[in-house]
């Protein structure tokens, strides 16, 4: 279609120009530059201050030079544009039709004649600019059911209310429901879903041999206590918070304190933080009026986006990208909308104008990246003061070195500037008033670039010189030792001024690069007196970084937003402007219609493998509708009502009846009413997750080191998968205790993933995830059949069986199935087991076991 | 197909486990797989008749200079050693811009049409006559890595899946035993950005590319430790797949459960396959001479290559090759800051006779018509010197060449301005890459879609025309 496109006018398009007469500019070309070009480049906004509103701007042109080249429309980027000849083409919104395309290269190649009157004044700029950027929002998109607030209704029966819910439909579907599972695979699954590992043999006994009848409730309870619960429950927000220990991009920096956040959500979810304190947290714990440690490294979630990190201030557009990011994250992850498509223009499906977009990253705008310290304010005051006092100190005896230096430095510098070709030598050796212009190029490229180390310069350095440099050497060193051991310090963010970032890699601040210093008063993050004033922000037309509209204010998704809550709560004293504060108390308003629902939607998905809504992260037109809506709201509203309690609500959806049905459950005509079971009539068997799967494989070998917390951990890679890595880092740890710590605790590099992780389905660490793909391929088993770690597991799992039972095959057949699935052999298994350990060995049957269905899926 | 909204959503949340659907599509082909489920998947057909199968793109890691390969600039000579003028800001990547530096190259004409070929060359130059040389291709960043990503997924943000990913989300297998999607880095180490150039993204990862090793077991993982013998590891498959056989009557018609049966014993054949399809030692000792296996300069590449040609031989669809890889940056990609002749010279050296001999390869087996062969780096590099000799990134402009798929040989599109700083004539954005790509595949680049985040996901965003000197 392109092709004909194109060759149409090439051809068509010069024959056409010469049998045309006379084309009129105000009855042929006006209406066309009035329709389709005066809304980027006529009164309102001039995009690459390019004005077509007169002959005399339209020749003139832009920042891409001239526009109109009168009487050579293959010269003209007006009409080339409008061919396709020139990329970006024009219009943006859609092209012109050929007739147009080929009037318009006839006008021009005529002359370009401009006899139409100058445009009829129109409304002012201000009113064209708001008419382009306003997207009225119809009265009936507030009744699309997500973004109505969830509306109570009573339990439609007896007992646990999800039950009666899910009763409801199956009885309107005629469904029939599962039975309940045996107690083995209630007690997996409790034990996979709440903790990601299986239960120990001793753990199990006791579960099974528990006749009270709230043995259930109790064994839930006791999950719900367990330290294990947040290291699995916390993994699930961290994939909504796209978190990772390393910066992406080229460099892939480490970020040596990312952490801190990972364990600040494991803590949350392990102290049942409630999840709007948790979400007020992670938006503005720097706002909120009682700021403590976890508050602040709470920020680290908006901060968890993948940083080019060198040469940021070549790349000013990069900002808009972290922004994007926030904006898609809070947007997925915390009211399952899809924002960020209305970055470009208005939401080609949902109500959400483009301007929404702008309001809330207005919101955001303020951000700037800091290192938050965890002590008190004066502690963290003195240890800056005393960093500061010793690099004064160093400098003073490095401008020393330097001094001692020079004459060296000078003698050098002539003897490196031989190493470059000829041409620069020549150059260099011409005296600079003699060198042509490409010879001064040449010679500053070198003059401005190449140094001389301190290493070259011991080198040939006379005896008392050197040890002159060596005393100051020493000297530093012992000022060194004043210097304060480092703080705790959290990866957060705060309100500031971006425009005064501190130079970081790559930001070499060489003439004529970078952005300029900034003409106004203002610093990174406000400290003194006086109120907090946030940089200015704008609408951007097309989300083009360079086409400002108007100047925007805070807000939020005006479709699911009641009433006008504040969008700015600065708190008394504070440096910042509480726009995220602000933006936080909106989410977890219980007018907002969508926070509680994605939420409990989320926790529903985990739960059952499917959730009530199947598109956890969009609640929009394109996701799907609520399977369940009533049951939906009902949760929302209960979430709400119990403090926004997560434990609640696992403990209230495990101990429905729909939780404990049976997997294996099969009913011919259940299968051709509903065969995906998205009435929830049986349990959903699921596979483990990644991290699940190395965690159980470690449980089982009894290799797992359970310690929590801290910086993380470096597996073994094997050599080749290394060597595809770029930059960055990944740390030679031994294969042994020291990593098999729980998954959660693995290092998370967005430049290279965890083979073992991505194998089974780790999402992309760089976007937010609600939901991760789950597939079934080859190399899985590959990895679950040859890989060293698994064998090595599977060693130990034997060693272990070996020690527990010595001696006695049978029970080690035995030991072994209650380590790896919680149960003993069927007659057949152990007959199976026995058969291949005489004929084998221990090790194999461990290893197999590892690879069975049944350990890698719950059910 | 794909623009099915329906079907792929069905696909994604609603198959009984989850993605089973897809991964059985990855394991059994496309064909066996719609024969063994509800019928809500429709078929993976291409949208139209294809040019090609099988695509190998031949990636050059660092920035090959296109005015010291395929773009002659005599304007370089006339202003050697005189500022660049005339062109706006002049960007560099690294320090400071220096004068236009003619290319230390000579260039001659080759073939039938004539075209110009850098001395560095001179084999793939013999074939001038069947590739068609795109001149004027721009590029979306001076940095390597978002210059590889926007080269392997039209982005030069993260996470977003690469062309190889989504020939194979739009087109599937034709080797149940192998890969679609294999990825084959240069024995320095991987590419600028790693993973990423071959990641699914936002996809399941079932679409992302494989590695294959050079040399040695070629996947990792793919074969047990020497303590492992080979009888040992079956009898190991045969209790799992007997205790999985036991325990899938308990789920009966569980298709992820059975899935997972069959990727064991799909592994198993793959040990067997695998190796066998990229051994360069079964070819006959005229074949590796051909590639250049018989010399140390072109030995790393001639295997590349080599392996690149069993693959498509086997069904495979998409087969990345990188030269240049993260070793010394210098040294070990065509990053040619320093010294472009002897970086340039040097590693032209070590593709040029294995690029030919695939080439003639590919045709003398019949192979060419049904394969598009693409050769590209990641931009091109500017007109005016680094510190003397050397050249600095340029996005401005680069050349590529695509051979195969039954393209016009010989004609050149496009082209750059008079020093090569930026493209002149008929510039070409990789979204228009892609898009042709795709349609030589039988795909239009519209319709290939995937649901995320509440879009139809496109390679080529809401970007790209079909060149249509090719796709025409």
């Amino acid at each position: 279609m392109q092709a004909r496109f194109f060759f149409a006018l090439l051809v068509a398009g010069t024959a056409a120009s010469a049998a045309d007469g006379d084309v009129s500019f105000s009855k042929q070309i006006q209406p066309i530059l009035e329709s389709r070009c005066w809304k980027c480049h006529g009164s309102a906004i001039q995009l690459g201050k390019l004005d077509l509103r007169s002959r005399a701007a339209t020749v003139a042109g832009g920042e891409h030079g001239a526009s109109l080249v009168p009487g050579k429309a293959e010269a003209s980027p007006l009409y080339r544009r409008v061919a396709g000849l020139e990329k970006p083409a024009m219009p943006m919104d859609g092209k012109l039709t050929d007739e147009q395309v080929r009037l318009i290269k006839t006008w021009v190649d005529q002359g370009a004649p401009w006899d139409g009157l100058a445009p009829a004044a129109s409304s002012d700029s201000q009113t064209q600019l708001t008419a382009m950027e306003d997207m009225p929002i119809p009265p009936e998109a507030r009744n699309y059911w997500a973004f109505r607030k969830p509306t109570r209704v009573a339990s439609p029966g007896p007992g646990n209310p999800i039950d009666a819910f899910l009763e409801k439909t199956w009885r309107e579907k005629g469904l029939d429901p599962a039975p309940e599972a045996d107690h083995v695979t209630l007690l997996r699954r409790a034990y996979l879903d709440l903790t990601g590992l299986p239960p120990a043999p001793a753990e199990a006994q006791a579960f099974l041999a528990d006749r009270r009848p709230d043995a259930w409730e109790r064994l839930i309870d006791r999950l719900l206590a367990s330290p294990a619960y947040g290291e699995r429950w916390g993994r699930h927000w961290l994939d909504v918070a796209r978190y990772a220990d390393s910066n992406g991009f080229e460099h892939d920096f480490d970020r040596p304190n990312a952490w801190r956040y990972r364990d600040y959500v494991i803590r949350a979810f392990n102290e049942d933080k409630p999840y709007d304190v948790f979400l007020r947290e992670q938006l503005a714990g720097d706002e909120v009026p009682n700021v403590t440690n976890d508050s602040l490294i709470a920020t680290g979630f908006l901060r968890n986006y993948a940083k080019v990190g060198f040469r940021e201030k070549d790349n000013p557009e990069f900002r808009y990208d972290y922004l994007d990011d926030m904006i898609g994250t809070i947007g997925r992850g915390v009211l399952g909308l899809t924002v960020q498509c209305a970055r470009c223009h208005n939401h080609k499906f949902d109500p959400i104008p483009q301007k929404d977009y702008y309001r809330l990253q207005a919101s955001l705008w303020p951000y700037v990246e800091v290192d938050h310290p965890l002590v008190p304010a004066d502690e963290a005051a003195t240890y800056q003061r005393k960093v500061a006092a010793v690099n004064l100190r160093i400098a003073d005896v490095r401008k020393q070195i330097k001094a001692l230096e020079q004459p060296y430095r000078n003698l050098l510098l002539p003897a490196k500037y031989k190493a470059f070709p000829a041409n620069v030598q020549e150059a260099i050796a011409l005296p600079e008033e003699k060198r042509t212009e490409g010879q001064k190029l040449l010679a500053n490229q070198v003059l401005l670039t190449v140094s001389v180390s301190s290493n070259e310069i011991d080198r040939v350095m006379r005896p008392n010189d050197l040890s002159a440099k060596k005393e100051l050497l020493a000297e530093v060193q012992g000022i060194e030792k004043d210097r304060p051991a480092p703080i705790p310090m959290a990866m957060g963010i705060t309100d500031g001024d971006y425009r005064f970032t501190p130079d970081g890699p790559g930001d070499e601040p060489a003439p004529g690069k970078g952005v300029k210093k900034a003409d106004f008063a203002g610093s990174y993050v406000h400290t003194g007196a006086g109120p907090y004033e946030p940089p200015p922000s704008y609408f951007l037309i097309r989300g083009d970084v360079n086409s400002h509209g108007s100047l925007m204010r805070p807000g939020f998704i005006t479709v699911a937003t009641r009433g006008n809550p504040a969008v700015e709560m600065p708190q008394p004293g504070g440096h910042t402007s509480g726009r995220r504060l602000a933006l936080a108390e909106w989410l977890i308003s219980p007018d907002n219609p969508l926070t509680a629902r994605v939420a409990v939607n989320r926790i529903w998905h985990h739960h059952f493998g499917r959730g009530l809504v199947a598109t956890v992260d969009n609640f929009g037109k394109m996701g799907e509708i609520p399977t369940h809506p009533e049951l939906l709201d009902w949760l929302a509203l209960e979430f709400i009502d119990r403090g926004w309690s997560m434990k609640q609500m696992h403990r209230l959806i495990m101990t429905s009846h729909a939780y404990r049905m049976s997997s294996g459950f099969t009913s011919e005509s259940d299968l051709a009413k509903d065969p995906d079971d998205h009435y929830v009539w049986r349990y959903r068997v699921h596979r483990l997750d990644a991290e699940s799967v190395r965690d159980s494989i470690l449980a089982a070998s009894g290799g797992l080191n359970r310690e929590m917390f801290g910086p993380p951990v470096f597996p073994v890679l094997q050599a080749e998968v290394r060597k595809s890595m770029s930059y960055g880092i990944w740390n030679q740890d031994e294969d042994g205790p020291k990593v098999w710590r729980r998954s959660v605790y693995v290092y998370r590099k967005r430049g290279l993933p965890f083979p073992l992780f991505e194998a089974f389905d780790l999402p992309d660490q760089n976007l937010s995830c609600g939901a991760r793909n789950v597939t079934t391929v080859p190399t899985q088993a590959l990895m679950l059949l040859n890989d060293d770690f698994v064998l090595k597991q599977a060693g130990l799992f034997a060693d272990r069986v070996r020690e527990a039972v010595p001696e006695n095959a049978e029970r080690q057949v035995d030991y072994a199935y209650r380590l790896a699935l919680s149960r003993d052999p069927s007659e057949q298994e152990r007959k199976l087991g026995l058969e291949f350990v005489s004929s084998h060995n221990l090790t194999g049957l461990a290893h197999v076991l590892l690879n069975l269905n049944e350990f890698l899926y719950v059910r | 197909m794909s623009d099915s909204t329906k079907s792929r959503r069905e696909l994604l949340f609603e198959a009984g486990g989850g993605l089973s659907g897809i991964a059985l599509a990855w394991l059994l082909g496309q064909d066996k797989l719609l024969a063994s489920t509800d019928g809500s998947m429709a078929p993976k057909q291409p949208h139209f008749a294809p040019r090609a199968k099988s695509v190998i793109s031949l990636f050059m890691s660092g920035g090959v200079s296109h005015v010291d390969t395929f773009d002659p600039k005599p304007m370089l000579h006339k202003y050697a050693g005189q500022p660049m003028t005339g062109k706006g800001d002049v960007v560099v990547r690294q320090g400071y811009p220096g004068p236009l530096m003619p290319s230390p190259f000579t260039f001659k004409k080759y073939g039938q049409s004539g075209l110009d070929v850098s001395e560095i060359f001179p084999l793939i130059a013999e074939h001038a006559d069947e590739f068609a040389l795109l001149r004027s291709v721009y590029g979306k960043s001076n940095d390597h890595v978002q210059a590889h990503y926007a080269l392997a997924t039209g982005m030069i943000r993260m996470g977003y899946p690469s062309l190889g990913a989504w020939v194979t989300y739009g087109l599937g297998s034709e080797n149940e035993n192998l890969p679609a999607f294999v990825v084959i880095y240069d024995a320095h180490g991987g590419p600028f950005g790693g993973p990423a150039n071959w990641g699914a993204g936002f996809m399941p990862a079932a679409y992302q590319g494989t590695v294959f090793k050079p040399k040695g077991t070629p996947i990792v993982d793919l074969k047990p430790p020497a303590s492992i013998a080979p009888e040992e590891q079956r009898a190991r498959l045969d209790l799992l797949s007997k205790l999985n056989e036991m325990d899938l009557q308990k789920f009966p018609g569980n298709s992820e459960l059975s899935a997972r049966i069959n990727s064991y014993e799909l592994a198993y054949r793959m040990q067997g396959v695998a190796p066998e399809a990229v051994d360069v030692e079964r070819e006959s000792e005229a074949t590796r001479k051909l590639y250049g296996m018989d010399n140390p300069a072109t030995e790393p590449f001639a295997r590349q290559c080599i392996m690149a040609r069993r693959l498509v031989e086997r069904g495979v669809r998409f087969v990345q090759l990188y030269h240049g890889g993260l070793g010394n940056q210098n040294l070990d990609t065509w990053d040619a800051h320093e010294n472009v002749q002897k970086n340039h010279s040097q590693h032209a050296a070590e593709v040029d006779q294995p690029i030919a001999a695939l080439l003639t390869d590919l045709k003398a087996r019949g192979l060419l018509d049904s394969t598009l062969v693409t050769w590209q780096g990641e931009f091109g590099r500017m007109p005016i010197s680094q510190r003397g000799v050397g050249r600095d990134h340029n996005p401005g402009t680069m050349s590529m060449w695509m051979a195969g798929a039954r393209i016009n040989g010989g004609q050149v599109i496009g082209s750059s301005d008079e020093f090569g700083y930026k493209a002149a004539e008929q510039p070409i954005s990789i979204n228009d890459l892609h898009a042709t790509i795709l349609h030589l595949l039988g795909m239009d680049h519209t319709k290939l879609t995937y649901l995320f985040n509440g879009r139809n996901m496109r390679l080529t965003d809401v970007y790209g025309e079909l060149i249509p000197q090719i796709a025409g």
